[in-house]
């Protein structure tokens, strides 16, 4: 026969299992066997008890025939008694070693004579003295009224034991409940469902450590604090049987994630973009500079290809792995995407320029420009105050050096409009007046 | 601490206090077996009492070589077959399972899933021969021959009991894990509300 996988695993399972399963007895079985065991220790032939059983057979033999010596005399007809009742006696005991159960109550029950019944009376009592005292039951020799005292006493506690064994009928298993969790540990918010695995149980409550309880068959119990949780259930089975079963649930705290990146109003692609790190309770951290790249330092360094909308995300991870993140949207926008245009300017008498100009240089505000960062698209226009159109330009590198086909123009107030897009796409329009200025 | 040995010597001395302790250490454990043998807790007590008595009486028997525990459990099962062959001619009506090996697709068999209670019930509702065979062959690990020599069957009726046992188990199995997964977790219908 071959065996499947599935064979083996079944096989398993109920080895694993079962193999070493442990079921606590009810306490019937215990008292039952105990009461069994002194029935048969009793019967048992023992080598220490011997003399005391001996004796004591001697002692009725000799009384026996005493008795029937001098009754001789006088009674013929019970003579043939006390033998009977020695036989009978004889029979208890060979034949009880065989016997499952103590049920010797019943043998001395031939009745002859009051003296005869008066001698086996006092055997029997001394047995009980020497037997019946370890098994820690107090036999009170003196009420007996015949032989029969020991096995009877012996036999209602037999009986004693079987009535009262209500619950020993039909299934009655220790219910062994099986509580589990979904997660045992974790980070704090910690989200446990619970899950009482028992299939038959009466009514069942969980404590989860932190002073909460439920008697749902299956809670969700939320953790916010980090720490150590013993979580218990209480079963109670339709006999009032009670049992518990317990697990822990771990709970983590979070590291925190924060960081900061310089330069502030930085512009892209150009600049290099250092991240500066301030997590705390964390080990190792993700970096998403939202352009499809990533790092996995400390504190990196990061030099975009293209300017855009980027959304920086950290991941900061604790030893256990419990995260915690930041992310920074638009990064880079709205810092270092502007453009501001000046109110006045004084062109350069010695004569038109191309309309180049530096930043830095252009100190002298020769030339009518913008002071941006971050355009990408552009386009300026400057009319005189009667609307005619006398500048446009379509770089901002490239600016109004107030000349007009090779003339200056007069000193006085010009209008000009510009829009564009910046480079994370974002458009601007603005407009304003120009004073230009001669000295 | 008394150890084993110790009360080993008590027993065989028939000491009441030595039987005592026995009984405490490993009445659990035996009845942990007798329970798998038996059609329900009355039957496996009755088994576990037997099987005591035998155990104090023959403790002479233990050659203290082996492990103890090891000669307690065949103590034990032996118990348990003799249980069943006594019972034998009460039990000439034996259901006959329905072979409905329903389409439950895999099952797990995750040990983790089952309580031991759930599988001792699912053992104790198998007809007493099929048990018996599946406990012999699949948990206390022995062949097919020992079996058949034990319970005086052949030894294929032992294989064919074991294969028809092991399809009714696999059945009951999966369709206890059925049951249990159907326990919803979030679901404020099962809360079992405690009356006082």
């Amino acid at each position: 026969m071959k065996e499947t996988v599935e064979d083996k695993m079944l096989k398993e399972l109920f080895r694993r299992k079962l193999e070493n399963a442990e079921v606590t007895p009810s306490a019937e079985a215990g008292a039952k066997l105990m009461s069994r065991l002194s029935g048969r220790e009793f019967l048992r032939f023992n080598p220490s008890r011997f003399n005391i059983w001996y004796a004591g057979t001697i002692a009725v033999a000799g009384a026996v025939l005493a008795l029937v010596l001098t009754n001789h005399k006088e009674e013929s007809s019970t003579i043939a008694t006390p033998p009977v009742q020695k036989e009978q006696a004889a029979t208890v005991i060979s034949q009880n070693p065989m016997a499952e159960t103590v049920q010797v109550k019943s043998e001395p029950g031939a009745k002859s004579t009051s003296s005869s019944l008066k001698i086996t009376g006092k055997i029997i009592k001394s047995e009980a003295g020497k037997i019946v005292k370890p098994d820690g039951k107090e036999l009170i020799p003196g009420n007996n009224t015949g032989g029969t005292h020991t096995s009877v006493n012996e036999a209602n506690l037999i009986k004693g034991s079987i009535g009262d064994n209500k619950s020993v009928s039909g299934l009655n298993h220790k219910y062994v409940s099986l509580s589990a969790a979904s997660v045992t540990e974790g980070c704090a918010p910690l989200k446990v469902s619970f899950k009482n695995l028992s299939a038959v149980y009466d009514s069942c409550r969980w404590t989860f450590g932190d002073g909460g309880s439920s008697v749902e068959k299956n809670p969700v119990w939320i953790y916010d604090v980090p720490g150590e949780y013993k979580v218990t259930l209480t079963i109670t089975g339709s006999g009032g049987q009670v049992s518990a079963s317990s697990l822990n649930v771990t709970v983590h705290g979070h590291p925190d994630a924060r960081f900061e990146f310089t330069p502030v109003n930085a512009v892209l692609p150009s600049d290099e973009i250092s991240f500066h790190n301030y997590s705390g309770d964390a080990v190792s951290y993700r970096w998403d500079f939202g352009d499809g790249t990533s790092s996995e330092l400390f504190e990196p360094n990061h030099i975009y290809s293209k300017a855009g909308k980027f959304t920086v995300k950290m991941v900061a991870v604790s030893d256990f792995g419990c995260t915690d993140s930041v992310m920074v949207k638009n990064a880079f926008a709205g810092t270092g995407n502007y453009i501001n245009f000046p109110n006045a300017f004084v062109p350069n008498l010695n004569g038109p320029s191309n309309g180049t100009y530096s930043q830095k240089i252009d100190e002298t505000a020769q030339i009518f420009h913008p002071v941006s960062s971050g355009v990408s698209e552009y386009q300026l226009k400057i009319f005189s105050r009667r609307g005619i159109l006398i500048f446009e330009s379509n770089d901002v590198n490239i600016g109004w050096d107030g000349y007009l086909n090779g003339q200056l123009c007069e000193a006085g107030v010009y209008i000009w409009k510009s829009r564009g897009t910046f480079l994370n796409g974002e458009t601007f329009t603005r407009m304003g007046d120009i004073t230009l200025l001669k000295y | 601490m008394v150890s084993d040995q110790e009360i080993i010597e008590g027993c065989a001395k028939h000491e009441r206090k030595a039987q005592q302790m026995l009984y405490d250490r490993y009445s659990r454990f035996l009845l942990g077996i007798c329970v798998r043998y038996a059609s329900d807790k009355a039957e496996a007590e009755d088994i576990l009492q037997d099987s005591f008595l035998k155990i104090f009486f023959n403790i002479k028997d233990y050659s203290g070589t082996g492990s103890f525990i090891g000669w307690l459990r065949k103590v034990t099962v032996n118990t348990a077959i003799t249980n069943y062959h006594k019972n034998l001619k009460y039990r000439y009506h034996v259901e006959i399972e329905e072979f409905v090996s329903a389409e439950t697709g895999t099952v797990s068999f995750e040990e983790d899933f089952f309580t031991s209670d759930e599988l001792y019930m699912v053992l104790n509702e198998l007809p007493a021969g099929y048990r018996m065979v599946f406990n012999l062959y699949a948990v206390e690990g022995y062949k097919h021959k020992e079996i058949a020599k034990m319970l005086g069957i052949d030894t294929n009726t032992s294989k064919s009991q074991y294969s028809r046992a092991k399809a009714v188990i696999r059945d009951k199995i999966a369709k206890l894990e059925q049951l249990k997964k159907s326990y919803p977790v979030d679901s404020k219908e099962f809360v079992e509300t405690k009356e006082s």
